[in-house]
């Protein structure tokens, strides 16, 4: 998804605390790749919220909170 | 019980102080460290645990003491919940000041030749070889311009000056008012090292001695000795006199000035204010007298904040608030008002089995926080040769009422509250604490977590506290003092209710 080529599967598979492979492309994607301008998406509305300079905004507008 | 003081008693029974070293004995000393007060405890179980020492906590609030051999000076250094540190020369548990001015002061003059400087002094040096290394880095004069105006300025200023009843003073030689303790400067070009030493904790065995022994080093920064090592220095000093109590006849200033008079005859040093080589410190508390001299120049506090904002809160006392909520490996840290970001800085440093996440609803804040963070990361870079190590700390501009966190899905929250006096308002407050609470509430994991609160509104957080009694539990307040301000840091434990389920926007 991150088109980045240490690509993750869409959800974690069984066991995958023993799976030493996995846990250390986890690790990479959450503490050594960080995002700099893109988005975020909620998997549930599609609303997508921006990330700008490495910070997501995810402040809601007026009428959705 | 006779006010006098009997020629000698001085170095007597009512002085403490460590033994003197005996040959081939290993240095040791007593070191005294400020430390935000009301974190006393906190500070003495820091001590413990990262150098083996337990610690006296002294009346005098905001200060500990405890033993080491002079060899750990670095490991000290390195404490986080210490603003300053100070090698004590002795202490006096009861020193009694006679009751005549004249004679009080007398008394501390004579005080000076019968002090056991000689080991002190050797921590002094060796400290001072620890230091050397930061000085070098450093572009600009150690004492901020801001300082330098006041001295300028001469005689004395400040309300308290003449007032000798039931007054705290601090004064130093010769006659001018500065405050004591660091002065906070600014300083966004330098990445502001976690505390002088420990960058240079590497080679800093070999080159301590290498240090020592190159005397011919010529560096015309402030504070340093003209002459080589081998020959007799000629130092430079000044003596800062804090004085608290209600029966002293004297003032801090003619206390400073008396017995730096006396420092400067029997060791023949030189009195400057502004460049000195050797700051001994005159702690007077009621009866208490602690002489030292000081081991830092600028509080450590400020140490991973390279942008400031308006409310930065200290490093020590950053540490002091997470230390109270005993993280633990693999532990949520989440702070929702994070400002410029001291707290999850400070724990992202000192708790790097957690991971950290930051978040305010200010763009400027979130701006500052995430500048401080890239200057940590870049001091990272620069220890490893390799790829920079990730750092589990996180940054979102998210709103405190409606975060973007799965119920119970953190294990501890850490904030800094607003103040109404600084940022936002009293009125605001009303509403926006208990609907923190709640927010929090939410987030925290039911039964195991914590939160740990500072705020200065006290009225307004007990208010809202006990309409959150179903989900928060008040276990500990600790009293602090914020920027002058009276604050309260509060421990509270979430209890086992679950909090209702929201509907799933995220």
């Amino acid at each position: 998804k991150l088109g980045h080529p240490s690509e993750l599967p869409p959800e974690p598979l069984p066991n995958y605390e023993a799976d030493e492979d996995f846990l250390r492309r986890l690790h990479h994607v959450l503490l050594e790749v960080e995002v700099l301008e893109g988005s975020l998406q909620c998997p549930d509305s599609g609303r997508r919220f921006p990330i700008s300079r490495g910070v997501p905004n995810m402040l809601l507008s007026e009428e959705e909170t | 019980r006779q006010p006098g003081m009997a020629e000698g008693e001085a170095a007597g029974d009512a002085g403490l102080g460590p033994a003197p070293a005996q040959e081939g004995a290993e240095l040791a000393a007593v070191i005294g460290a400020t430390v935000p007060t009301g974190f006393e405890q906190t500070a003495a179980e820091e001590v413990q645990e990262k150098l083996g020492s337990a610690s006296r906590i002294s009346r005098d609030r905001g200060k500990i003491y405890f033993e080491v051999p002079a060899r750990s000076l670095p490991q000290v250094h390195r404490l986080r919940s210490v603003d300053n540190l100070f090698v004590v020369v002795q202490e006096f548990k009861d020193y009694q000041f006679r009751e005549n001015k004249e004679d009080a002061l007398k008394d501390l003059e004579d005080l000076v030749k019968k002090l056991p400087w000689t080991d002190p002094l050797k921590v002094w040096e060796l400290n001072n070889s620890l230091k050397k290394k930061k000085t070098k880095r450093k572009k600009h004069n150690l004492q901020s311009p801001a300082s330098r105006e006041k001295l300028n300025g001469g005689e004395e200023r400040g309300a308290d000056q003449n007032n000798t009843n039931d007054q705290e003073d601090c004064a130093q030689n010769p006659v001018a008012v500065e405050p004591t303790g660091g002065q906070d400067t600014e300083k966004p070009q330098e990445v502001t090292s976690r505390n002088g030493v420990e960058e240079e904790e590497d080679n800093e065995q070999s080159d301590v001695k290498v240090e020592v022994q190159a005397t011919s080093e010529s560096e015309t920064k402030a504070g340093d000795s003209q002459t080589g090592e081998g020959e007799a220095k000629v130092l430079r000093f000044r003596v800062t006199c804090n004085r608290a109590g209600d029966k002293h006849s004297f003032t801090s200033n003619e206390a400073a000035r008396d017995f730096g008079g006396a420092v400067q005859e029997h060791f023949q040093w030189k009195a400057d204010m502004t460049n000195f080589d050797v700051e001994v410190l005159l702690n007077i508390h009621n009866n208490e007298v602690v002489v030292g001299i000081a081991l830092t120049e600028e509080s450590l506090h400020r140490r991973n904040i390279t942008h400031f904002g308006p409310t930065t809160l200290r490093s020590t006392l950053a540490y002091g608030m997470l230390r109270l909520c005993d993280p633990q490996p693999t532990d949520i840290i989440v702070d929702p008002m994070c400002g410029t970001g001291a707290i999850p800085i400070e724990g992202a440093a000192e708790w790097p089995y957690c991971y950290h996440i930051a978040g305010d609803n200010s763009p400027q804040a979130v701006k500052r926080a995430g500048n401080n963070i890239c200057s940590l990361l870049r001091k990272n870079e620069s220890k490893d040769s390799s790829a920079a190590l990730g750092v589990p700390l996180d940054i979102i501009q998210w709103d405190i009422c409606n975060l973007p966190l799965r119920t119970g899905s953190v294990d501890i929250v850490v904030t800094d509250m607003p103040f109404g006096k600084r940022i936002g308002s009293k009125k605001k407050n009303w509403d926006l604490y208990p609907a923190c609470l709640m927010e929090m509430g939410r987030i925290c994991t039911p039964g195991t977590g914590r939160a740990v609160l500072l705020t200065q509104d006290k009225k307004c957080f007990a208010k809202a506290l006990s309409r959150v009694g179903h989900i928060w539990r008040r276990a500990q307040t600790v009293w602090v003092n914020v920027g002058g301000l009276h604050a309260a840091v509060y421990l509270l434990r979430r209890t086992w209710e679950k909090a209702e389920e929201r509907r799933s926007f995220w």
